[in-house]
């Protein structure tokens, strides 16, 4: 028997070990450079802070106290509002946009495409752009003011308005490519039921599309709010940095204040809200699951 | 779906947000050709900022970088995200639940927290930060993108072709470089793209672990925009843009059989 | 611990018999995790260019495990622990250097004709933030032999035992540095550092939209300019500002100093169009911004594109800087280093660097040879301006101030 069938022999023989043999490289990779760091900074997270960036050894609470101020609180409301309303209106925007798509017929592969585009851009060269379009003497002032429809230009750049409109323009393909999925699998035979029993095409929609893409929905909404929440070059590029998001408050930690474990038990606060989401959208899909069979 | 036709009102919205989602794009390329440092006025055709670009060794050096860790971290996370797939997708075994996990821990984290715990390992390991942190760093969270994209693309294949080839005589080794690797190429290429688009964009982890000596063209970039509003910026922009709108032709078509999207969404 | 017995303790961890929470702790008491995780790293990533450094010593007390400063404090060479009472000669001069640098900083010219000169070969790396140098010096990687840290990062790079102290003997162009820049508060005798260029903090504007010329801290409470107006994206600028504003030291961590602080701070954020540091530059220039806290050397810049662009420093006080370059403790080529630092002190050399940056040179001869040289202050203003300090544990209370008025 050749070196090559023993080996085959071998791990034909053992498909548990086979299955982890294919898994163990990706997996190490994963372990070390993914479950360790995070651990690691879990493990700062409860230690006290040393002057010079880094930490003391010992034990202490105090990191995830100070949460309980106001202050930081506040901070935690202010970016989760902030991820949901970008959330919301990349839904508002998002559905109608893969709805459309779904039902674009031969422009289908071009319409993905035109998704797609923005998505694979860079995320700062988009937050440019719009920066470049919203700035005082930027192209929307200038051209209203050309047109005569308003007098001086208007401040846009540095405003909650402008933060938000640069979330959502930043992570809209991360919404509408789930719901596009989910509606491109929709069986038609159940619309067309819904149609011969009579009901009319809003009743439909909300019977039947809305319900049966919700999959779609709860992904891309997990899709748009996760990134949203950990941003923090939004707010400093079109907000003026006029805000702290937690993401703002985890950088500053560890650069200019030099506060590792604050900065770690912010992180893991941050990753809370984050695992909140997801144990939410995975309740949403396996009552869906349970539901569908 | 039906081709019924849209209502005109969802036509005319959607197609302002298919504007809200181009427009700003569109005009920073067409600044890029405006003859005039800081006005927003339109003062003449050029192509002097994009001349500008080639002599700036920063920017060469960048894209050498990004390419570098691109490729490099791309084939890596193939690699050993393909292989994560072909377990999931074939083999039952303990932990599997568990696996699938591990596997959407990368997707769900949020960047500031992925570089900054990395950051943290490599200080306290004093592993040298450079090209090789940062290819690190992009293998570490690309494999699950990999694995996600690979994974959904064996769950539709069939696998009668394989059994055939081990019927006619083809060991297990054969078969598979022989009939499943084709047959999986596609999703494979296109995770491949997935993964190499995500490096080659990626700014938030990248910067916490390059320390000084390496810096990609997302940082290059970010320097630019950082310091001074010229069009240079946008000039730079322009030709990321290109690149990568050539990038995904090629991913489509590599991927010709089933649209792009329908892989790419990592939670469907 | 051994690192054999940290390996048993991984794979026990990996093979689920140790408890997580256990582990860590285990881990990171012991001290060894260093050279645990990097044996490990090493295994996956197919072997690290440099062996990992030596753990801290078991002997090493607890408290400074855990600490990257403290594990780099141990791993240092001998040859850089500090010697103060007599700084002992280097060999001769080596063939390269490794620089690192802000980028924009330095002359075109000035590393080839160092190369020429020396027969040195440069290499030239450049950053963009202390941190991310210091992230690079504290991870204990070899490599750089001069890097340029602001101020009072000095202090603190100085404080982890990450800088090797200058050897004066290599150094006799340093006679050409201005009092100004000799025994800097955050470098006691220069033992460290050499001075490389110098800024003050102050206010840009229009002067054909200004009008009258600002002359205060307290033009930003001005609602007149409202929108018009930017401060710095930075803790230490903009506090700083505001406690000049009221006559007190802008590295004051008095509790009622910072309380009036935050207050003005708020009270001017109202007016202000955004908190930036830099890139205000072409907003001054497009008019979106008509007065700024700026630093000189920038506002420097942006008035080669736009004449009407003024400086001016607040009469309450402003901060000023220094740019220090300085040798890691671990520079491969410490020699050539101190033979760039006296390179670069000479008259033509400073002069040629200061004409590019636009920010003052520190190098007194040299401002005879410029064009525009940036004046040194006079006795008059030197009494206004003041150099931060490191603020050690009370940055921790500024980062909390600034989130207040932040989040105001």
């Amino acid at each position: 028997m050749t070196a090559r069938q023993r080996f085959l022999r071998f791990f034909h023989e053992r498909p548990q070990l086979k299955a982890w043999a294919l898994l163990a490289p990706g997996l190490t990779w994963l372990v070390v450079f993914f479950i360790v760091p995070l651990v690691l900074m879990l493990g700062y997270s409860f230690m006290p802070r040393n002057v010079y960036g880094g930490v003391d050894f010992g034990f202490t609470l105090e990191n995830y106290g100070r949460f309980f101020d106001p202050l930081y609180l506040k901070i935690v409301l202010k970016t989760t509002l902030y991820a949901l309303g970008c959330t919301a209106v990349c839904l508002l925007l998002g559905f109608p946009v893969a709805y459309a798509i779904a039902r674009g017929g031969r422009f289908r592969n071009f319409l993905i495409f035109l998704v797609m585009l923005p998505f694979w851009t860079s995320f700062l060269v988009r937050m440019y752009a719009m920066m470049f379009l919203m700035r005082d003497s930027g192209l929307i002032n200038k051209t209203l003011m050309d047109a005569g429809v308003i007098e001086t230009g208007f401040e846009m750049l540095s405003t909650p308005f402008a933060v938000l409109t640069g979330l959502v323009f930043g992570f809209l393909p991360f919404m509408v490519l789930p719901i596009y999925a989910s509606l491109e699998k929709l069986d038609h035979a159940l619309l067309e039921a819904a149609s011969v029993l009579g009901a009319p095409p809003a009743k439909r929609f909300f019977r039947v599309t809305l319900p049966l893409s919700m999959p779609g929905v709860v992904a891309g909404s997990l899709l748009v709010f996760i990134p949203a929440l950990g941003s923090f070059l939004t707010s400093d590029v079109l907000g003026g940095a006029k805000e702290i998001l937690v993401g703002n408050l985890v950088q500053n930690q560890f650069t200019s204040a030099r506060d590792w474990p604050f900065g770690s038990a912010a992180s893991f606060v941050m990753m809370t809200l984050v695992l909140g989401a997801v144990t939410l959208y995975l309740r949403v899909r396996d009552a869906d699951e349970a539901m569908g069979k | 779906m039906k081709n019924q036709r849209l209502p005109y009102w969802l036509t005319l919205g959607v197609a302002i947000v298919f504007l809200f989602m181009h427009a700003p794009l569109m005009v920073l390329v067409l600044f890029s050709f405006n003859d005039s440092k800081f006005s927003m006025e339109w003062k003449g055709f050029t192509t002097k900022w994009y001349e500008r670009l080639a002599e700036r060794q920063d920017i060469l050096d960048g894209l050498y970088s990004s390419l570098t860790v691109g490729l490099a971290s791309t084939v890596i996370a193939t690699v050993l995200g393909t292989l994560m797939a072909l377990a999931l997708a074939r083999h039952e075994f303990r932990g599997r639940r568990a696996m699938e996990a591990l596997l959407y821990v990368p997707i769900v984290t949020p960047e500031i927290v992925v570089g900054i715990s990395l950051l943290i390992l490599f200080m306290a390991a004093h592993f040298p930060l450079g090209l090789g942190s940062i290819t690190v760093a992009h293998v570490a969270f690309n494999i699950s993108f990999v694995a996600v994209v690979v994974h959904a693309r064996l769950q539709g294949m069939d696998r009668n072709l394989e059994e055939a080839a081990m019927i006619l005589g083809a060991d297990e080794i054969t078969a598979f470089f022989r009939v499943t690797v084709p047959q999986l190429w596609p999703g494979i290429l296109s995770g491949a793209m997935l993964a190499f688009t995500m490096s080659f964009d990626d700014y938030v982890i990248t910067s916490f672990v390059a320390g000084t000596d390496a810096a990609t063209l997302p940082m290059v970039v970010y320097t630019m925009v950082k310091k001074n509003i010229e069009p240079s910026v946008n000039a730079i922009s322009t030709v990321v843009l290109i690149a990568t709108t050539i990038l995904i032709f090629v991913a489509d078509r590599a991927g010709r059989e089933k649209p792009l999207t329908a892989e790419k969404a990592p939670v469907e | 611990m051994k690192r054999k017995d940290a390996d048993r303790e991984f794979r026990g961890f990996l093979e689920g018999r140790v408890d997580r929470r256990d582990f860590v702790r285990r881990l990171l008491a012991a001290g060894a995790s260093v050279t645990s995780v990097a044996a490990l790293l090493e295994a996956c990533s197919g072997g690290s260019k440099e062996p990992p450094k030596p753990a801290a010593t078991p002997s090493a007390a607890p408290t400074q495990a855990a600490s990257a400063a403290a594990t780099q404090a141990a791993s240092a060479a001998p040859s850089s622990a500090p010697a103060p009472a007599s700084l002992s000669d280097l060999p001769e001069i080596e063939k390269e250097l490794h620089i690192a640098n802000w980028s924009d900083y330095i002359a075109e010219d000035t590393v080839s004709k160092f190369e020429k000169e020396s027969g040195i070969k440069v290499k030239y790396s450049t950053y963009e933030s202390n941190e991310e140098m210091m992230s690079k010096l504290q991870v204990g990687q070899a490599g750089y032999d001069i890097v340029v840290p602001t101020g009072y990062i000095v202090t603190v790079l100085a404080a982890q035992k990450l800088l090797f102290p200058l050897r004066k003997q290599y150094l006799p162009n340093f006679k050409n540095v201005a009092g100004l820049f000799v025994n800097p508060e955050f470098d006691p005798d220069n033992a460290m550092g050499v001075p490389w260029q110098w800024g003050t903090t102050g206010i840009a504007y229009r002067s054909d939209k200004v009008n009258p010329p600002p002359d205060s801290w307290g033009v930003f409470l001005d609602a007149k300019y409202k929108g018009k107006m930017t401060q710095m994206d930075d803790l230490r600028d903009t506090v700083g500002a505001w406690l000049k504003f009221r006559g007190k030291s802008l590295n004051s961590t008095d509790a009622a100093d910072l309380e009036q602080a935050k207050k003005d701070a708020i009270a001017a954020k109202a007016n202000l169009k955004a908190y930036v540091s830099a890139p205000v530059k072409g907003q001054l220039v497009a008019g979106d911004v008509w007065i700024a806290q700026l630093w000189n050397g920038d506002t420097a810049q942006a008035k080669v594109e736009e004449a009407k662009i003024e400086y001016v420093l607040p009469k309450e006080g402003a901060g000023i800087w220094t740019d220090s370059l300085v040798i890691p403790a671990n520079a491969p080529h410490k020699r050539a280093a101190h033979e760039f630092m006296n390179f670069i002190l000479r008259p033509e050399i400073a002069a040629g660097i200061s004409e590019f940056t636009g920010y003052g040179t520190p190098v007194q001869p040299a401002m005879a040879l410029m064009k525009n040289p940036v004046p040194y202050p006079s006795d008059e203003e030197r009494k206004r301006l003041e150099y931060q300090k490191d603020l050690g544990a009370a940055a921790q209370a500024w980062d909390k101030l600034w989130t207040e008025i932040k989040s105001a």
